[in-house]
Parts: C-alpha cells; structure tokens; sequence
C-alpha cells in the first residue's frame, strides 16, 4: 500500500505541513484542557459533569497530534494520497480571493449583501483568472466582473429577502438594494 | 403492513399536492445542477439553503432538501462520465468506467446505464425504506440511552476509522469536530464551555458555518491555491441510448448493485466509498469472458451500471437510521437532521408517530422524485451538460457569493462570516494532507447528541460505566466497534508480512 521512497523523491515534501498538523491538534488539545479546567465538574446523578466529554476530548486530541507527529519523525504520515493538483501553491491568487471573503465580511453590514458580494466576487475572479496563468484583468474586465457579481447577487438577495423572508443586509428600507 | 400501505396513500397525498410538487420539482432540478457542477456537493448546498426553514414549513422543505439529495447523485454521474472529474465521492467508481466509455464513443450508453440504474435503485431502495422503517422505528422505541450512545460510538468510528485512509487522521478529525460540538450551552445542566467570552460562541457553532466553510470556501481557495494549473478535458456527448446488449449486461448488475448499496446505507457505517467500490469489485469479478476485457480499456457498462446503482441505494438506504434512529451516517444526512433540529422535531423512533404526515410525505416525495429525476436525466441531459461550459473562475467565485447567504442568513451575524473563512483555511489543509472532512461534521452535530445519551445512561447505571456492559444490546454494539476498529488493523497486519 506505501508507496515505495524512490517514487515519492519527485513529489514535494509534505512532512513540515504534517508536523504542523500534529502541533495543531497538540495546540488545540492544550485549548481544550485549558479550558476544561475551568468547568464545574459538578455530577449529579450521572457520575460525570459537563467536564467530562472536555476532558476525553483533549486527551484524544492530545494522543492523536503525538501520534502524527511520531508519524513524521518516522518518515511521513502513512497511507497518504498525493494531494491533487500543483506542488507549490499560488499565494498571490490565495491572497486576491482571501481578499473578497474576508471584505465581503467586513462590509456586509456597512455597504449592504449585493455590493459586498459583488466585490467579493470581483475579487475572487480575480485571483482564480491568476491561478490559471491567465492576465488577471485591466479595469474594463474588472467592471464587468463587478457586473457580474451584481447580476449573481441582486436575484439571490431579492429571492432570500422578498421570498424566503431571510434576513439580508441591504443599505437601503426598501429592501431592493 | 396494510397500516404501512394507508399511510404511504396519505403520503401520496401530502407531497401530490401541487405546491410540494413543485418543490420536489426544485429540489430534483437544482440538485443535478449541484451534482453536475464541480465544487458544490449535496451537503453543502442543502447547507447553504437551512436558513429557508424559517419561512418555509417542515414537510415542503424536507421534500426539496431531499429531492438536492438524491438529484446530486444523479448529476454527479454525468460529471464523472464526461469530466473524470467526479463531482460527488460516491461517483468516483463511475468515472473509472464510464470515463472510459465516453473517451471511446460512448458516453450515451454510460449515461442511459448510469440514469437508469440510478432509477431502479433509488425506487427499489425506497421501497424497502417503506417496508422496513417502521419496523425498525418500533423496534427502535425499546432501545434506552446507553444503547443509543453505543450505536452513536459506531457511527463515529466508522465515519472515522473505515472511510478514508488512514484511522490516525479521521480520528484527529472527528475529535475536533466533537471539540466544536462542545461550543455553547451544555443540553442537561446549562453550563457554559468554551465561549471565551464571545457571544456568538453561546448558541453553539452552526452545522451550516462548518459545512459552508469546510467544503464550499474551502474548495474555493483550494482551486485558488493548487488547481489553476489542472487542465481538465471534456468527452463529447452523444444521445443517451442503450442498445439491447447494453440493457442485458446492466439490468443484472443494477439489481445486485442496489443489493450490495442497500444494506451499507442502513447500517451506522455510513458512506457510499465502500459499496461502489464493492459492487465495482463485483462487477468486475462477474463479468461474461467477452467483456471482461473491457474493465480499465474500452470500458465496461458493467462497471457503470452496478456502482451507480450501489450508490443510489445506500444514500436511500441512509434515511433508515435517520429516521428511525436519528443517527445521521452521511454528512448530507446529518445536514438534513439539522433542518428537523431547526424546526424543534427529534429525529428517532417517535418520529413515525409524532410527524408520521411528515415522515411518509418524504417517503412518497422519494419515489415521485425518482421518476423526476429520470426524466430530468435522460432526455434532458444535454442541457445539464452545458452547465460544465461554466468558467471555473466564476463559478468558483459564484459559489463564495451562496456561501455567504447561507452563512449569514442563518444568523445575521458577520463574525461568522469572519468564522467561515477561518474554516476554509482549515479545509484547505486538510484537503492537503489528506485529512477527511467527513467526521468533523458527523462529530460536531452527533456529539452533542451522544454525550446527553451517554450522561442519562450513566444516571440510570447511577454512574457506573458497568452500565453499557450489562445490557445485552449495548454491550453487542461495544463489540461490534471494537471489531471495527481491530478488524482492518488485524487484517492488515495478517497480509502485510506477504504483500511486501
């Protein structure tokens, strides 16, 4: 089932990132534990407290992140799927979409549901068109991609809002923008 | 059964009205859309829409989110034939055939074999649910907490230790879904845990936020990320037709397609991974000297018809134990539980008395919808198809924009988009180091559930763990996850030695 070492010279190695998970599930444990500290372990009748499940949790987590990380230190995680797609990731293009969903959540409130998910769209098609090689766009492109956005996101606002009676940020009473 | 048959008639009635027709309707449509396009799964979608059980009434709103349910795995089907992209997991065995067809001229054959399949097997399926849900539901009535926290344990370590690769890495999973399951108020005594002070964090973590995240933004960045280079070539379609030796080599391997899905989707193991793989296998091993060529070179209908039927089956199959049971076994299922937890109805065995309307309404929205579907997937096909014309770029970006009605329709509250985004990361790297996202949703709805179950059985056992050990059917279930826990390791171990 392993795949042999000579194959896997090509691939990228994933250990740091391995480690890194094994860390996380050790940090978040610690969390857990921290904060099961400080609840009440009061029982009742029922021999365990809302304490307990924190407790069991933790130290699962705490036993699996060891586990990884003893899974790393001997070579890599066991029975991996070589992840898909390239070995290097594009950080430029993560960075343009990153942008639109964490302005889209910035703003929702200030600028309303269509505009910050039209610019959260922009900004996203943005970064995908840069993952694939393609130019990114000069400012008509970006117009339209805003277009676009607005195409996608007024019908949904109205469907939810007007329909569905679901409760959307809009920037206006009237409830159409 | 003639009370079963009465109340299926009624059901028959409740979802024929023309209103929930029409939702059903919606439902089937939109579902082969999702299932057809990459990077939206049932789960998610039926995710993103939760926030419409505000409005909506339960019994229309559960007909739509079944009918996304079953028209994905419909859909996914024509992706993996014609993509070899599949766009669901329980079509992965699909695009190992019917790519293979449709690379050599016959992609209609594939399609008609896959559609039909899927017909026979979600109507057969859906009988047997009518048949044999009530009866579980009133054996189920017997069973007491530690019983239900015994099958709950064999949900999560099949969800964890069978699916996927590695036991390690699902278990990490599940333990940090279990973790956001602990956010929030505690059911039994109201005690805060892990709100750090936030109030968004009181109320708990809503399924919608991790599944939106985990799989639809997720998905997003990681396409941003890794997959821009990923050059994906499409087959050409032809008219979905079957020729007559076509309908003889499938009909056989639909109906033990349908017998090896079944009995997987009912059981707490969840999953459709494992019975496509086994009817594949099956298929594969049957298949007439003649053909048998044809696996892994022109392609095998065979190969087509007996997955794709396996497929259909276990997703109905599913909706035994969460009906009957409450206990979800796919993540479109524990989404699904979710919905009925919104509208204040217990999934379990009372359901078939408490919601009965409701119940058999669904049961007879499933087999009005399996016959949508196969219109909807064989003369309509060529219109599904141009939905693959779809830039990726904007459709990914599109998919951000639902991300955010559903996330933010739910609660109104734009920390959670803050949350959302957070998730996705976490996706990404999970997705990366080949981690399964599976059990840290089934953790986070299951385990709120299971630690009530597990705290009122040891109350009964006046807090004795002995308690699981002394009734007969707990202990049973113990049993039964030791072995799968044990078993694959045991086996492993067994032709390791040999095999290296």
């Amino acid at each position: 089932m392993n795949p042999s070492p000579q194959a896997n010279a090509a691939a990228p190695d994933h250990r740091p990132g391995q480690l890194a998970m094994g860390i996380g599930a050790l940090i978040v444990a610690a969390v857990l534990a921290y904060g099961a500290a400080a609840i009440p372990s009061d029982a009742g009748y029922a021999g365990v407290g809302p304490d307990f499940l924190p407790w069991v949790v933790s130290a699962a987590l705490a036993i699996c992140g060891v586990m990884l990380i003893w899974e790393v230190r001997t070579g890599g995680y066991r029975h991996m799927e070589e992840p898909s797609g390239a070995a290097r990731g594009d950080w430029r293009a993560l960075a343009w979409v990153s942008a639109g969903v964490l302005l889209n959540a910035a703003l929702i409130t200030t600028i309303g549901f269509i505009l910050s998910c039209a610019l959260c769209f922009a900004l996203a098609v943005r970064g995908l068109r840069a993952s694939e090689g393609k130019p990114i766009g000069n400012l008509r492109q970006t117009v339209k991609d805003a277009v676009t956005g607005i195409v996608i996101a007024a019908p949904v606002y109205w469907l939810f809002t007007k329909l569905l009676a679901v409760n959307l940020p809009g920037i206006t009473a009237s409830g159409w923008i | 059964m003639m009370d079963t048959f009465n109340q299926l008639l009624a059901g028959f009635a409740t979802a024929g009205t023309p209103i929930n027709l029409l939702w059903a309707f919606a439902g089937c449509a939109l579902g082969t859309a999702i299932g057809v396009l990459p990077g939206l799964g049932p789960a998610v979608t039926v995710a993103m829409l939760l926030p419409i059980t505000g409005q909506v009434e339960p019994t229309a709103s559960m007909i739509f989110f079944a009918g996304i349910y079953y028209g994905a795995m419909y859909g996914g089907s024509t992706t993996s034939i014609l993509l070899n992209t599949p766009g669901e997991t329980g079509t992965m065995v699909t695009a190992l055939e019917g790519f293979k067809m449709a690379k050599s001229g016959r992609a209609g054959a594939a399609l008609a074999s896959a559609a039909i399949g899927s017909f026979v097997a979600g109507t057969i399926a859906t009988i047997l649910v009518t048949l044999f849900a009530p009866m579980l539901a009133e054996f189920a009535v017997k069973l007491g907490p530690p019983e239900y926290f015994c099958l709950m344990l064999l949900a999560f370590t099949t969800v964890s230790a069978v699916l996927g690769q590695s036991t390690l890495r699902g278990l990490t999973a599940l333990f940090f879904g279990l973790a956001l399951g602990l956010i929030g108020i505690d059911q039994i005594t109201a005690q805060v845990r892990y709100t750090g002070g936030i109030l968004e964090f009181m109320d708990g973590i809503e399924v919608v936020l991790v599944a939106v995240g985990l799989f639809a933004v997720a998905e997003a960045l990681y396409n941003a990320l890794y997959e821009g280079r990923s050059e994906a070539s499409m087959n050409k379609m032809n008219k979905a037709h079957m020729t007559r030796s076509e309908w003889r080599r499938s009909w056989p391997a639909w109906l033990r397609g349908t017998a090896i899905g079944f009995p997987f989707g009912t059981i707490p193991a969840g999953g459709t991974e494992i019975p496509t793989f086994l009817s594949y296998a099956t298929e594969r091993k049957l298949a007439a000297p003649e053909h048998r060529a044809e696996f892994g070179t022109t392609g095998a209908i065979e190969g087509v018809a007996g997955p794709e039927a396996a497929n259909n089956a276990a997703v109905t199959g599913t909706l035994v134990p969460l009906l009957t049971l409450g206990i979800p076994t796919s993540v479109t299922a524990a989404i699904l539980l979710s919905a009925l937890q919104n509208y204040g109805i217990n999934a379990g065995p009372q359901l078939f008395q408490t919601s009965s309307a409701l119940v058999w309404a669904l049961i007879a929205s499933l087999y009005i919808g399996n016959v949508m579907l196969l219109v909807l997937n064989l003369p309509m096909v060529g219109l599904w198809v141009k939905l693959l014309k779809i830039p990726r770029p904007q459709l990914y970006a599109g998919i951000l924009i639902f991300a955010t009605v559903g996330v933010y329709g739910m609660r109104q509250s734009a920390f959670d988009l803050f949350l959302m985004y957070g998730l996705g990361l976490l996706g990404v790297v999970m997705r990366r180091y080949d981690f399964p996202t599976a059990p840290v949703i089934v953790g986070l709805i299951l385990g709120p559930m299971a630690e009530a179950q597990m705290r009122n059985a040891l109350s009964i056992g006046e807090g004795s763990f002995m308690v699981f050990l002394q009734r007969p059917m707990s202990a049973t279930l113990l049993a039964v996850v030791l072995v799968v826990l044990v078993l694959p390791r045991l086996l492993a171990r067994l032709k390791g030695p040999a095999a290296s």
